[in-house]
């Protein structure tokens, strides 16, 4: 299983860069995984994507449907991927800290 | 869902036939997805075989398998290499590559066969097409059987009737017992049986997902349909296809609507939330039976008389076809099990439905998902259901039970920077077709229609790859957009779509 280190923390990652423990995460892991996932940098707009999937992880232990996403945050499916150009799924869930999506997807 | 990798470049416009020009050339190593981590292995109870050893447990293993059905037998020992199998593989004509055509990706076994289970390949050798088995063989297993997308093309036309899909299900199960799963697979056997489904769908988030997707069809139609979870005594269980919790929303919306249409007692189950079986597709042994067995146990817990089945379409098969003898369960607790397709046409064909198909004006085109067409003779009620729904409807060619693959088939919807770009070659047959229709001609986009999760996952990114003007939607979605609900709807709404 590799690993990466931010700011003096070793995490483990799966083999597609997802940190494996929800619990490490922190703002410097979502900036370090932001540059991974091109977005240079995570604006206001970003947070608040990324704050509302990691609340909602934590409610329901997986990530939202994209159409409720894109309604509570107020953003498009377009804009969403403005914002994230590898998608909800792998690039804003990856910053967020959440794990890899699995299944039809 | 947008761009994950590279797409191969001036790819997307060249029809087949050019590609078939093309000399068929081998690469020096083929597109292998991502393998599972030792973390997830080990959540599935399996151990990496290592690598001096694989040679001789997958000899073992095969042997096993192949002595133990006739069906594997007569594959191995009849095929005559008439070629029908390639220029009918989606695969082989997106890739020109020979090892990834039906009787390529057979003859991989079927080598290995001959020189170590039949006399004259013990004796003779390479002379009778019989090869050693390598390390390097068994890595071209795992590219070669997770390019082929199970669809069953190549069986259809094989004139010996060879299910070459067999075989590679077949390899993949050798690969799973010696460790060797592409993470996405694994990681969803994993979710299997931690959870109980493919996506590692919570019944919280389920619940909270169908509130808001019920909240919606208030907004949009005035009324508010109930989608029930958990709940007891009901007559039918629903089991939604998986992606639809994530990506598709209209098809859970279009399942409620019909079933509040036809006043049915009905509900989901948190234990059994989605149709999905990657077991089907990687472990059959142990996984995809954890799955037939629980929705049966879940079925019985809520005393149901009825299974009712979501767009899914490798899943339709997987419960269909093996829940009989596959299922641990007491057989007094077998119930039937129908398609929410043949459910919904058989209350069109009687009449008592009302469906308004001036709703949905765009051209429809229709791709018959593979396990619906080629192993569930599932095709005459999707035309009656779309025929009813929709009022410019344009079949694609070739369809029914001789379509093409949406080439995501069978899981292999890998998006790393190998893969990606082989699921664009694996699409550019259906391309062609969609192209084909004219759907995606006009000013604003067509629909696609491809009522599987699977075939809609492939869709969503190839459809943006191949530039084709499409919406890509269900069947159900179309059915719940044309329900007529006299005196319950606004009417001001109903044209909303």
């Amino acid at each position: 299983m590799p690993f990466i280190e931010v700011a003096g923390k070793k995490l483990e990652v799966d083999e597609d860069g997802f940190i494996q423990d929800p619990s490490q995460w922190d703002e410097e892991v979502a900036k370090y995984l932001a540059k991974v996932e091109q977005v240079d940098e995570l604006t206001e707009d970003h947070w608040k994507v990324v704050l509302y999937l990691k609340d909602y992880y934590e409610k329901h232990g997986i990530a939202p449907m994209i159409r409720k996403l894109c309604k509570d945050t107020g953003f498009s499916l377009k804009q969403i991927y403005e914002l994230f150009p590898t998608g909800p799924a792998k690039g804003a869930c990856k910053i967020a800290g959440l794990p890899k999506p699995t299944g039809c997807v | 869902m947008g761009k994950r990798g590279p797409t191969p470049e001036g790819f997307r416009r060249i029809p087949t036939w050019e590609v078939a020009k093309q000399p068929a050339e081998r690469p020096k190593k083929p597109a292998t997805p991502k393998l599972a981590s030792q973390k997830t292995l080990h959540g599935l109870g399996l151990v990496q075989v290592p690598d001096e050893e694989k040679v001789r447990v997958a000899i073992e293993r095969l042997g096993e398998q192949i002595r133990q059905r006739r069906s594997y037998m007569m594959a191995m020992e009849t095929c005559v290499k008439c070629g029908l199998c390639m220029e009918n593989c989606h695969t082989f004509l997106g890739t020109r590559d020979p090892d990834d055509s039906p009787v390529g990706r057979a003859d991989l076994i079927r080598k290995v066969w001959k020189r170590y289970f039949t006399v004259q390949g013990r004796l003779f050798g390479k002379l009778v097409g019989a090869e050693d088995l390598t390390l390097e063989t068994i890595n071209k297993w795992l590219a070669y059987f997770y390019h082929c997308t199970e669809c069953r093309r190549c069986g259809h036309v094989c004139p010996f009737g060879i299910d070459t899909c067999e075989i590679t299900m077949l390899g993949r199960q050798v690969l799973y017992w010696l460790g060797m799963v592409p993470a996405l697979h694994a990681d969803s056997d994993w979710a299997i049986h931690r959870l109980g489904n493919n996506m590692a769908l919570t019944k919280s988030g389920a619940v909270d997902t169908v509130e808001f997707l019920m909240d919606e069809i208030e907004e949009e139609r005035g009324f508010r349909p109930e989608f029930p979870v958990d709940k007891p005594d009901s007559d039918i269980v629903y089991v939604p296809s998986s992606a639809d919790f994530m990506l598709n929303p209209d098809t859970l919306k279009g399942a409620a609507l019909f079933f509040d249409y036809i006043g049915a007692n009905w509900t989901i189950t948190s234990r059994m939330i989605e149709a999905g079986n990657f077991g089907y597709l990687s472990d059959q042994y142990r996984t995809q039976r954890e799955l037939v067995t629980r929705l049966l146990e879940s079925a019985q817990q809520l005393g149901a008389k009825k299974i009712v089945w979501g767009e899914c379409g490798h899943g339709w098969r997987a419960a269909k076809q093996y829940i009989r003898t596959m299922a641990d369960v007491n057989p007094v607790w077998h119930i039937p099990i129908v398609h929410i397709h043949d459910e919904i046409a058989s209350y069109i064909v009687t009449n008592q439905l009302e469906l308004d198909p001036s709703r949905i004006t765009q051209p429809v085109t229709l791709h018959d998902p593979c396990n619906y067409a080629r192993a569930c003779g599932h095709v005459e009620n999707m035309r009656i259901i779309m025929r009813a729904c929709v009022s410019d409807f344009r079949e694609m060619y070739p369809n029914g039970e001789k379509n093409f693959c949406c080439g995501g088939g069978s899981g292999v919807l890998f998006d790393d920077e190998e893969m990606y770009p082989m699921r664009i070659k694996f699409s550019q047959k259906k391309a062609e077709q969609i192209r084909e229709t004219g759907v995606g001609d006009g000013p604003e986009p067509g629909i696609l229609c491809a009522p599987c999760s699977i075939c809609k996952a492939q869709f969503y990114p190839m459809v943006e790859e191949h530039e084709l003007n499409v919406e890509v939607k269900g069947l159900i979605d179309l059915v719940g957009k044309a329900l007529v609900f006299r005196g319950k709807e606004r009417t001001n709404n109903a044209n909303k779509h």
